[in-house]
């Protein structure tokens, strides 16, 4: 389990200089620029953008089995407008049943389960080169089981990285 | 007559605003316009040593302000141009010794006697800022293509977008290096201007012969050969209205450059 974790970390350092390789020294300036004054405009703190995610992550969850650690959302500016982007990597759609019970159980809503969750994704914001590895045999796995939510989740990616 | 008061401001220090004053307003005044500098950065003055005004000046802003002396007698006359003054700055006092009100009428009393009253503005956005703003109705915000320099930048337009009086601000990106820019390893100038989405007014680019300019206390304006000189003058011709395009700063065209590109050529061309 250690090794598993020490390999994991090792082969997401490589790939994370890999991607700043291919990436030009203008390029990481332009789009760290733009995330850190899109910050700076909207005054959302990362705090800030960190809850969002994970309210988001709660709301979403009643309705779709997802990938939650690789839930992205961003800030992005589109000319004068700025657009928040949410990249939501789909595993399944639940049934009715699942989603009337997670429609009820939220509606006790206990504070104890919320702070629960925050913890976990506490842990996950630690190991991000993880996450991202663990992203991709996700996506693997997915595309096997159930090619419709897996061609969706694409579209997201790629009109992501069209912006 | 009601002159123009432009603000030159930046947010970031070290960004070339003094500089960008001093060259400016050089160049107005070589241009035949009535130009008066004021210094508003109070305890940590500059523009009389690029102007190499230093040593003539006998009352700052602060004794106007203190009515040790009457306005005109503060003005530094400049060595070569008669068109051209300098109201300094007070060194051994701090930010708190003008008020905004006071600096908005001196403004508007400069206004009826020049043509053009440029402020040289403190770093930063506090105190020093506001008051340089106040009795501005135009702002040339100084950038270079550098992160923390842009996004200060963004600061700073954010803050005069807020302000009524500011009628018109326009970004004058500093130091560029085209070949930085060529080889991808700089923001260029599109890039800072998409980002910033602001008018450009001028691209200075970086150039050695600044220092030197410094330190003699001579505006590189004043240097025919320069081509930060020349891209200043551009500068000083778009705010009086004229349409000049922007310089080619590709590659210098000295011949030691191109010897060197030559040479650069030929090793590459053996190593592959």
């Amino acid at each position: 389990m250690i090794l598993a974790n020490l390999y994991n970390k090792v082969i997401g350092f490589f790939r994370q200089t890999e991607t700043q390789e291919t990436e030009t020294a203008k390029e990481t300036a332009c789009n760290r620029l733009r995330v850190v004054l899109m910050q700076d405009r909207t005054n959302l703190t990362p705090e800030l953008m960190e809850r969002m995610r994970k309210e988001l992550v709660e709301l979403l969850s009643k309705y779709v089995e997802m990938d939650k650690d690789a839930l992205e959302l961003n800030l992005e500016q589109d000319g004068d407008q700025v657009a928040l982007m949410l990249s939501i990597p789909v595993i399944r759609a639940k049934d009715e049943e699942e989603i009337k019970a997670a429609l009820e159980a939220s509606e006790d809503s206990s504070d104890v389960e919320y702070a629960e969750d925050e913890d976990l994704d506490d842990e996950g914001d630690f190991e991000e080169t993880e996450d991202e590895n663990n992203d991709d045999d996700d996506e693997d796995y997915v595309s096997e089981e159930e090619p419709e939510t897996s061609e969706k989740e694409k579209v997201t990616e790629n009109e992501k990285k069209e912006k | 007559m009601s002159g123009r008061v432009i603000v030159i401001t930046s947010g970031k220090g070290g960004v070339g605003k003094t500089t960008t004053n001093a060259n400016i307003g050089t160049a107005l005044a070589k241009a035949g316009k009535k130009v008066v500098m004021i210094d508003t950065d109070l305890g940590l003055r500059n523009l009389d040593l690029l102007l190499g005004l230093e040593n003539r000046i006998v009352y700052t802003i602060v004794d106007v302000v203190e009515e040790r002396c009457k306005l005109k007698q503060a003005l530094v006359k400049d060595k070569r141009n008669p068109n051209l003054c300098l109201l300094a700055a007070a060194q051994t006092r701090d930010k708190s010794a003008v008020t905004e009100e006071q600096l908005k009428d001196i403004c508007d009393q400069l206004k009826k006697d020049f043509d053009f009253i440029l402020v040289d503005c403190p770093a930063g956005i506090e105190q020093g800022f506001q008051n340089a703003v106040a009795g501005a109705s135009e702002a040339i915000v100084v950038t270079t293509p550098e992160m923390s320099a842009v996004r200060d930048a963004d600061r700073i337009i954010g803050l005069l977008e807020a302000k009524e009086e500011i009628k018109s601000y326009k970004l004058l990106l500093n130091r560029v290096r085209p070949n930085l820019i060529k080889s991808n390893d700089m923001m260029s100038v599109e890039d800072v201007v998409e980002i910033l989405s602001a008018d450009l007014i001028g691209i200075i680019p970086e150039d050695t012969g600044i220092i030197t300019s410094t330190n003699k206390g001579e505006p590189i304006v004043n240097d025919e050969k320069s081509l930060a000189g020349k891209a200043y003058n551009n500068v000083a011709r778009r705010i009086i209205g004229e349409d000049v395009p922007f310089l080619n700063l590709e590659e210098p065209q000295g011949v030691m450059a191109k010897m060197k590109k030559f040479f650069s050529g030929l090793m590459g061309k053996e190593k592959s």
